[in-house]
């Protein structure tokens, strides 16, 4: 019975979302704010209805209810509760579902928090917030239904995909999702700019916080399901250039361009279409992430189901957004000139403008490792992969740039640079960087991409820390006090530039973690018999033997390996094999992981005969951690700059 | 329009068409480079007996190779097709059929087979070398070979609907008949 209320609440959330276009709509003919106003309703009355739905299916899930398709299909009485709730995104239906509700809950925010302070802009919004709400809940409703019973009902269901049960997967869709729908607010402000013709900075403003919630967001589900990837798949990496995982990457690119460039148009009143078009395109390519990973048009380890029907109402509803928006962008963009001019390709918004330009290559290089495939594909016949030797060749050369760049903007002025001003700024961070690149290579790192790295993020973080030293002597005289009180001072002031700063301190962390695991990662493949010993790096591992071990839903085996470096035990690790009740998955592996000096000794065990021997990947990759803990500032840089004091900047 | 109108326009035709394009395809079905060459041979024990059995012991026979799991959803799904697809040749005196038990526990397969019934051999791959061999990375697959040794079809997912009668008429019967397959 439950269910058929959530199943009614999604029907009527629907209706009520048409009705959200069209009040708006007869609004702005009209010129009577009531239909606006009744638009606003409509969002809000969505959102608790598309709650009634999720929570309909929650209860479903959590009583155990047999005949519900979908709690048959990604649940049985034994999974934990945890694991039973957030079954709700394990599988496709469910997932759209929780997307559907996001976007709810953000269009009813929006509408308002933005209320009183951008009617013009508030019927365009709730027109096309509530236009990709339908879009979702067609889908849902006549495509892919959570909502299906089946008779006779199941004794048992099936099982969540092994995989999933876990925490690291527990908050990767969510977050993701957050990222992705929380882009659609900026676009949604962006196309009733251009819609309203109110082309000013606005809209830039109004947005600002969203964009930056939703691009730390996106990093935060990115970097999770990298996390996951890492231990829970068992392979070692945390990145395959998977086409599902470059769906995520491609809007985080093109979005970290949009978060750069609109600061110019705040300052400058430039880039003003171009702004529109970055956050147009951003997007564009969540929706096309959304279009990937539910068609399956792609081989993919993400894309569960290949269903052409799914794929063809999603592909007509992307291409109606993509046409509606590019278009309209077409149209008006000749209303929108930039009535300045550059005048200094030595200054900060050319940097940006370089920043933007690297960025969107980058872009089109994932783009087209993704879709190549499928190009190839469909024009020839012939099956073909792009992994990471293309991304290694072609994506890397472009990061370098962009972290270089990254040192180089925050530091020159606005306009015009003069000499001066950059010798000041970057001299000695240029004698930093020479160095320390000379110093590393002294000490032992002799590979190319690794030394290209290594000098310039010596040069970005002495570039940081010499500005905020400047910063904080100029407080620290200008009132008189300690230098450690100067730099609370500047930070006080400049809030919003030193969370900047922060993030990229974050970036940095982040890039020497993705050098030291890829550049200095030791693996071997061994089998190995009870007994037997291998080294690896300066540590050697002892196989002791195997033994059953038992969770509430599943049975496995583990392997115990003793790791010593020289004669001194280190540590006890355990990799395991486990078989999930439901009996219907393969066997997952549960890799064994020794955080050791910021980075890993990972065991995987592949295989097990019947004999007690046993197939071991064995990986060291150094500094992985770095590579959480960037994410970790770049989460703090970011919540500083969401949650500074509305003030004057200096 | 200027320059970027066209091209963004261009561009969005071009990969909306590149997509309707791809719908229909299945990205996952891999030509097989195996086909068309020998047949790894294999020994291995009985999953049901635990005596040794040969690839080789077949020589100069139709076989068919099917990768199965007890926990594998699809290959429960397949049986009943498998069983009467061996019913179907049995009698013909150069058709044979193998199971490889793939990743598997041994009291697990047993089962499987008692319960869902059994009418030709299986053969466990101990150390997971025949799967290696035949470049199988999932269950079901199957293979069918012709009587000088040499792959001529494999098939990756269950055999139902129209894979069964794909195998039975365009594959097993031509091969026994010793008749050339058609281009597929």
């Amino acid at each position: 019975m439950i269910i058929e209320l959530g199943y009614f609440a999604v029907i009527t959330a629907l209706m009520v979302s048409i009705a959200g276009i069209l009040a708006p709509v007869i609004g702005l003919k009209t010129g009577n704010h009531g239909w606006i106003r009744a638009g606003r309703q409509a969002v809000t009355v969505n959102f608790i209805l598309l709650s009634l739905g999720c929570g309909a299916l929650i209860y479903s899930f959590l009583s155990r209810d047999f005949s519900v398709k979908y709690v048959v299909m990604n649940s049985n009485s034994r999974l934990p509760v945890f694991y039973t709730i957030s079954a709700l995104w394990g599988g496709h239906e469910g997932s759209l579902l929780f997307w559907a509700w996001i976007l709810a809950a953000f269009a009813a925010l929006a509408a308002w928090i933005h209320w009183k302070t951008h009617p013009a802009a508030m019927p365009y919004l709730l027109i096309i917030e509530s236009s990709l709400t339908s879009g979702f809940l067609a889908l849902i409703i006549f495509l892919s239904s959570p909502f299906e019973r089946i008779f006779p009902a199941a004794a048992e269901g099936m099982d969540l995909n092994p995989l999933l049960q876990d925490p690291g997967m527990v908050f990767h869709p969510p977050f993701l999702y957050l990222g992705y729908v929380g882009f659609s607010i900026p676009f949604s402000f962006a196309m009733a700019a251009l819609l309203s013709g109110r082309l000013g900075e606005e809209w830039i403003r109004a947005t600002h916080r969203w964009t930056l919630f939703s691009w730390i967001m996106l990093t935060a589900g990115i970097l999770m399901g990298a996390y996951w990837a890492y231990y829970e798949l068992g392979w070692g990496g945390y990145w395959a250039w998977d086409p599902v995982e470059n769906a995520s990457f491609m809007p985080w690119l093109v979005g970290t361009a949009f978060l750069h460039s609109v600061m110019v148009q705040e300052k400058r009143k430039m880039f003003k279409v171009w702004n529109l078009f970055l956050i147009i395109v951003t997007f564009s390519l969540s929706l096309l992430g959304t279009f990937l990973v539910r068609s399956g048009i792609l081989s993919s380890v993400h894309a569960f189901a290949n269903d052409p029907g799914r794929g063809v109402y999603i592909l007509i509803f992307m291409s109606v957004v993509l046409i509606f928006s590019f278009g309209t962008l077409v149209i008006r963009s000749n209303r929108l000139k930039d009535r300045i001019e550059m005048e200094s390709m030595v200054s900060r918004e050319s940097a940006f403008l370089f920043n933007n330009m690297f960025f969107l290559i980058a872009t089109a290089t994932v783009f087209l490792g993704t879709l190549y495939p499928l190009l190839v594909d469909t024009l020839y016949g012939t099956k073909v992969t792009v992994g990471a030797p293309y991304y290694n060749k072609v994506f890397l050369p472009i990061v370098l740039v962009i972290l270089i760049l990254m040192g180089i903007a925050p530091m020159i002025a606005w306009r015009k640079s003069s000499r001066d001003n950059i010798r000041k700024n970057f001299l000695i961070p240029a004698v930093v960087a020479v160095a320390g690149t000379v110093i590393s290579a002294i000490l032992g790192i002799r590979q190319v991409y690794p030394l290209a790295a290594a000098a310039i993020v010596y040069f970005v973080a002495a570039t940081i820390i010499t500005d905020m030293y400047k910063n904080s002597s100029y407080w620290a005289s200008h009132s008189g006090t300690t230098l450690l009180k100067g730099f609370f001072k500047a930070w006080y002031h400049n809030q919003r530039r030193y969370g900047g700063l922060l993030t990229h301190v974050g970036v940095l962390v982040l890039i020497l973690g993705i050098i030291g695991s890829s550049s200095y990662k030791l693996e071997k493949t061994l089998i190995l018999k009870p007994g037997d010993e291998f080294t690896l790096g300066h540590y050697s591992y002892k196989f002791h033997g195997l033994q059953d071990v038992q969770g509430i839903n599943w049975m496995g085996v583990e392997a115990l390996f003793n790791v010593y470096k020289g004669n001194q035990f280190v540590a006890e690790m355990r990799p395991q094999k486990r078989f999930y009740s439901g009996g219907s998955q393969m066997p997952t592996t549960e890799a064994a992981i020794q955080p050791r000096h910021m980075g890993d000794l990972y065991l995987s065990m592949t295989d097990i005969t019947q004999e007690g021997w046993i197939t071991v990947m064995a990986f060291q990759n150094p500094l992985i951690h770095w590579i959480w803990y960037g994410g970790g500032i770049m989460g703090i840089g970011v919540i500083l700059i969401l949650f500074k004091r509305k003030r004057r900047e200096l | 329009m200027k320059g970027w109108h066209v091209a963004t326009i261009v561009a969005l035709i071009g990969i909306i068409g590149l997509f309707y394009a791809g719908l229909g395809r299945d990205p996952r079905s891999i030509p097989s480079v195996l086909v068309g060459t020998e047949a790894p041979s294999f020994t291995g024990p009985d999953v049901q007996t635990g005596e040794t059995l040969s690839l080789d012991a077949y020589k100069g026979k139709v076989i068919v190779l099917n990768f199965w799991a007890s926990w594998c959803q699809e290959c429960r799904l397949e049986h009943q097709n498998l069983l009467s697809l061996n019913g179907q040749f049995r009698n013909h005196p150069d058709f044979v059929m193998l199971g490889i038990d793939y990743q598997d526990q041994p009291g697990d397969a047993i089962d499987f087979l008692n319960t869902f019934g059994s009418t030709y051999p299986h053969v466990r791959d101990v150390k997971g070398t025949i799967a290696i061999d035949y470049g199988v990375y999932g269950v079901p697959e199957t293979f069918v070979i012709d009587k000088h040794g040499i792959i001529r079809f494999k098939y990756v997912g269950p055999v139902i609907g129209p894979v069964y009668s794909h195998i039975t008429d365009q594959i097993i019967r031509p091969l026994l008949e010793g008749k050339e397959l058609k281009q597929s």
